[in-house]
This record gives C-alpha cells, sequence and structure tokens, in this order.
C-alpha cells in the first residue's frame, strides 16, 4: 500500500471531575426503587433520586433511547452527584461519556463535531468474535532438519489435555513459528486453527520442579482440560466513536474517504451507521444505547442546541442527560432569555429533574461522608461548627475546608480535628459572601474599577 | 410444609437434570473430539509410510481386515466429516442447555450470548480498537 499521510482524529479529551464526587458509589435505591435516606454516598434529594432511579430502570432495559433528561438546581445541591450516582449503577457494561459544557469549544474541531463524536462514543455496539482453537499442553516436539542445512523439515508434535493426547504432522511454516516462539516440552500452547498463529499460555504446573531456574515472566498454569479442538467465543462492546476512527484512519473494509481535517467525514458516520444497522439485522451486533452527560449546559449556544435536536431524534441516539444550575437567562448566542438558559423547544423534549436545597440535617450527613472519604477525624463540636458554616456560606465551601482544617491539625499534631482549626481556616480562607463584602469595603484600591474608571471596557 | 418440601425436592431434581445434561454433552465433545484426533492420526500416517497399491490392515471390533489404502482413507475422511458435523451439533445444543441451566437456577442470562459471530475479515477490520 502507497504510504499516504494519514490525518490524525483528534478525540475530544475527557475530564472526570470526580474528586468532589469521588464517595458516589450509586444512586442509593432499595429494590422497590424507594430511595434510601443515606446510602451509597447519596443523601437526602429523595424525590429526585427515585425520578433519577426510574430513568436508571429504562435505560438498563433498554426502553429509552433518544430521551432527553435535565437536572436542575440550585449550586451545590448534588446535581453532579446524581448523575455521577446513575453512572456508577450502569454498570461498566453500558457505556457513560461525561463531558463539561465547555469542553465542545474548540480550535481544532467544530463545537458540532465533539458534540457528535460525544453522542457516538455514548453508544456501544456488541459484537461476537469466534476462533477454533487447538489448546493443549506439548508432551514432545520433535523436528528433523535435514542435514545440508537447507531443504525442508518434517517433524512431529505431541499435545495432550487431562482427557487425551495426539500427535500431529508440522510442516515448514509451523517448524517455523513453533521455533520462532521457543515451544519446548511443557509449555502450554494454542494454536489459531485460521491463522495458524501460535500463542504460549505458559508452562505446565506438572512440569515445575524445585529449584527451578526460570525468568520472572514464566507462567505457570495447568494442563487444559477437554478437547484439543476448541471453540472460543469473545464478546466485545465497542463504541460507534471508536470504529469511526479506525474507518477514518485506515484504507480498506468499509470503502473510505479520509479528509484532512481532524474531523470525521459525515460520509463515514453514514457507512458506519449502515454497515452497523446491516449488523444489527444479520443478528451480528446489539447496540446498546448509552449516556451522555453534559454538566454545565446553559454554556452550550444556540447553534448546539439546535443541533441536539436534531441529533435526539436519530435512531442511533443515547439517553442525554444534562444539568444546569441557571434560571431564567439568556441563551448563549442570542438575546432572548429562556428558562435555565436553554431554548423552549428543546426544554419541551426534556424530562425535568430538579434538586432542592440540603437541610441542616443532610448537610451534616454529607460533611460526614466527605471527611471519611478524605481521612479527616472530626470531634464533634467540630462537626457542628462545619454544618453551621456549611448551612450559612455553601456546602461547597464548607467541603473545602475539611481538608483544609485536617492539615492545620496534622501540622499541630493533633489526631482529631478541633473546633480551633476550624477556625483557623475559617480566619485564612475567605467564603464567597465574606469576599464579595471584602469587595465592596476596598473596591477603590483594586485595578480596573468600574465605578471609578467607566471608561475601560475590559471584554 | 409436606407440599413445600415437595416443591423444593422437585425444582432441586430438575435443576440437577438440566445441570446433569450440560456435563454429558460436555463429556460426549470430548470423546468425539478424542475419535476425531485419532482418526486425523491414521490419516497422516496412511499418506506419509504407505505406498498407494499396498493394502492396510484395519481393526474392526475385534478384528483385523485387509483392506486397499484409497479405500480405507474414504472410509475414514467421511468417519471424520460425520463427527465434525455432530461436534457441530452439540455444541449448538449445549449453548441452549447452558441457557436453560441458567434460566431455571434464576442467573442473568449471558452478554451477547445469542450473537452470531463476526466474519474474519470485519473481526481484523476491527482488532486495532479490540486490542487495546
Amino acid at each position: 500500500m502507497a504510504t499516504t499521510k494519514v490525518p490524525e482524529v483528534r478525540d475530544i479529551t475527557r475530564i472526570e471531575r470526580i474528586g468532589a464526587h469521588s464517595h458516589i458509589r450509586g444512586l442509593g435505591l432499595d429494590d422497590a426503587l424507594e430511595p434510601r435516606q443515606v446510602s451509597q454516598g447519596l443523601v437526602g434529594q429523595l424525590a429526585s433520586r427515585r425520578a433519577a432511579g426510574i430513568i436508571l430502570e429504562m435505560i438498563k432495559d433498554g426502553h429509552i433511547a433518544g430521551r432527553a433528561v435535565l437536572i436542575a438546581g440550585q449550586p451545590g445541591t448534588g446535581k453532579t452527584a446524581i448523575a455521577m450516582g446513575i453512572a456508577q449503577s450502569l454498570g461498566p457494561d453500558t457505556p457513560f461519556t461525561a463531558l463539561a459544557g465547555s469542553e465542545i469549544f474548540s480550535l481544532e474541531m467544530s463545537k458540532t463535531e465533539a458534540l457528535s463524536q460525544a453522542f457516538r462514543k455514548a453508544i456501544g455496539v456488541r459484537i461476537k468474535e469466534e476462533t477454533e482453537i487447538i489448546e493443549g499442553e506439548v508432551v514432545e516436539i520433535q523436528i528433523d532438519r535435514p542435514a545440508t542445512g537447507t531443504g525442508a523439515k518434517a517433524g512431529k508434535l505431541t499435545l495432550k489435555t487431562t482427557e487425551m493426547e495426539t500427535i500431529y504432522d508440522l510442516g515448514n511454516k509451523m517448524i517455523d513459528s513453533l521455533s520462532k516462539e521457543k515451544v519446548q516440552a511443557g509449555d502450554v500452547i494454542t494454536i489459531d486453527k485460521a491463522t495458524g498463529k501460535i500463542s504460549k499460555l505458559g508452562r505446565s504446573f506438572t512440569r515445575a520442579r524445585d529449584y527451578d531456574a526460570m525468568g520472572a515472566q514464566t507462567q505457570f498454569v495447568q494442563c487444559p482440560e477437554g478437547e484439543l479442538q476448541k471453540r472460543k467465543e469473545v464478546v466485545h462492546t465497542v463504541s460507534l466513536h471508536e470504529i469511526d476512527v479506525i474507518n477514518s484512519r485506515t484504507q480498506g473494509f468499509l470503502a473510505l474517504f479520509s479528509g484532512d481535517t481532524g474531523e470525521i467525514k459525515s460520509e463515514v458516520r453514514e457507512q458506519i451507521n449502515a454497515k452497523v444497522c446491516e449488523w444489527r439485522e444479520e443478528g451480528k451486533a446489539e447496540i446498546i444505547p448509552g449516556v451522555l452527560f453534559i454538566d454545565e449546559v446553559h454554556v452550550l449556544d444556540i447553534e448546539c442546541f439546535s443541533f441536539l435536536n436534531r441529533a435526539l431524534e436519530s435512531d442511533l441516539s443515547p439517553v442525554v442527560i444534562m444539568a444546569t444550575n441557571r434560571g431564567i437567562t439568556r441563551i448563549r448566542g442570542t438575546n432572548y432569555t429562556s428558562p435555565h438558559g436553554i431554548p423552549i423547544d428543546l426544554l419541551d423534549r426534556l424530562l425535568i429533574i430538579a434538586t432542592s436545597p440540603y437541610t441542616e440535617k443532610e448537610t451534616r450527613q454529607i460533611l460526614k461522608i466527605r471527611c471519611e472519604e478524605e481521612d479527616v477525624e472530626l470531634s464533634e463540636e467540630a462537626h457542628t461548627v462545619l454544618t453551621r458554616i456549611g448551612m450559612e456560606t455553601s456546602l461547597r465551601y464548607a467541603i473545602q475546608l475539611i481538608s483544609t482544617a485536617g492539615l492545620v491539625c496534622r501540622k499541630r499534631k493533633g489526631t482529631e480535628v478541633q473546633v480551633e482549626d476550624i477556625k483557623r481556616v475559617y480566619s485564612l480562607f475567605l467564603d464567597e459572601a465574606r469576599s464579595s463584602q471584602y469587595m465592596k469595603e476596598y473596591q477603590d484600591s483594586f485595578l480596573f474599577n468600574e465605578t471609578q474608571t467607566p471608561a475601560m471596557d475590559t471584554s | 410444609m409436606d407440599g413445600e418440601s415437595q416443591r423444593i425436592l422437585e425444582y432441586l431434581t430438575e435443576v440437577e437434570e438440566a445441570a446433569e445434561d450440560v456435563l454429558t454433552t460436555k463429556q460426549q465433545i470430548v470423546d468425539l473430539d478424542s475419535k476425531r484426533n485419532r482418526n486425523r492420526e491414521a490419516l497422516n500416517a496412511l499418506k506419509h509410510e504407505v505406498s498407494d497399491t499396498e493394502k492396510v490392515k484395519v481393526c474392526f471390533g475385534n478384528m483385523f481386515i485387509k483392506f486397499p489404502k484409497v479405500k480405507t482413507t474414504e472410509m475414514i475422511q467421511k468417519d471424520q466429516e460425520q463427527l465434525d458435523k455432530e461436534i457441530n451439533d452439540l455444541r449448538k445444543g449445549l449453548k441452549a442447555k447452558v441457557n436453560h441451566l441458567n434460566e431455571i437456577q434464576g442467573k442473568p442470562e449471558l452478554r451477547g450470548y445469542h450473537l452470531s459471530p463476526l466474519s474474519t475479515d470485519e473481526i481484523k477490520a476491527i482488532n486495532s480498537v479490540l486490542k487495546r
């Protein structure tokens, strides 16, 4: 094949903002989908968790695809936590793609390309590979080389399993690949029947002796059981995006078009769609609609929203979960305002789950869970003080104080965080309200102050 | 209470029967494969070690019969085809039996169990994704 310059397809980088939500293991629902007050790292938000649970069940059963869900609520009310919970309970088999709204803005790729890639990453295709292999332990290997050094070699290979033993006559090619793999008596090997590829699985246990001098990479395995000639079936799950990528890189397979931008041509995508649908009809593939989670969805602009509208209608579409903390605000790229900063026509297609602020008791619980997660011991009084701080300022601020207070406590060689440690970090780090207060007091001494120099417009 | 234990007993019998069925089929495949390998050895031996005109001694039950080589080869080859077919059928049946066993034990169905495999060309094309 001629060496053509193959363009690298750039993937959008996926950043999981897991740090703040590393304690979440699931949605914390019982078998009847009733939410438990505190479970799997989630606290409170019973109504929204139950709603998320119903959606989760529908996703698992494959009943819904191409739908969208919006999780809306004030900042710090557990929107991302619920989405993480859904991701954790879906299990490893259902594709889950998380994306922060701002990730789609890039100079290398158009917004819609980034969005389509994210969409296609969230769709899995399950396929099966079937191979006939010969698997056994080498009992004896005998190779006759002609005295002249050249010419045809002949040989015999004896393989056994726990049930049977047999002799194979070896041709020239097999002898070459056997000596290349350095197969000896006592090795357990597999031979792929279709390609003749030999792979070593390890050495048989029965051949292990005391004081064997072996390399560290030598593995000991049991002698295989059952028949020698086996059929192996392997099920793989790949995402549509991965299939897109190979086909925009390589030639062959499905008659390709490779462009010279870092984007995947829509022709390639259409071909892949057609091929996958063909596979599905032949029973060769199953399509698993996964979940695409777009955090901070209000930073998308009107073009993205109209793309979303259309993409949701496609028959290969995942379940899209969006989260936003905005109220009625301007839609990006327009002068119109709309609830959640999302156009009404898209909003109409969404199932909306609302989250509500945490109560004092719930805040206390969350702080306790985070303390365990961050390995910080908290005294009873300090816990009460921190809960008050969490109620009066914000939950995020209180959570941030946990690890900083933990550090202060360790510095004075204490084992348990006391009220003094909390007080110290509270005086060191300002919360949002105190910071704005400070601004108001000292605004005159800051640069580019709007009240002072209205002529300076930085935007 | 008696009816209850009766029902449990019936259920357990059903499970045991299904499991036994799976095991027998597996053993049958092993036996057939061992026969297949012995036939293959015989074919190889006939090809390399005996000249075409010579007659060979073939063992039928407890009797050795002299037979022309070509005929013997033909006979074994036919047997071989028959064996291949039988093993294939047993494997197909085994899948259904394992599925049935899983079902009555209340285990979830295996993922992708009913898929038909991709062809070698298709697998080759996707391989770069699979072998990560």
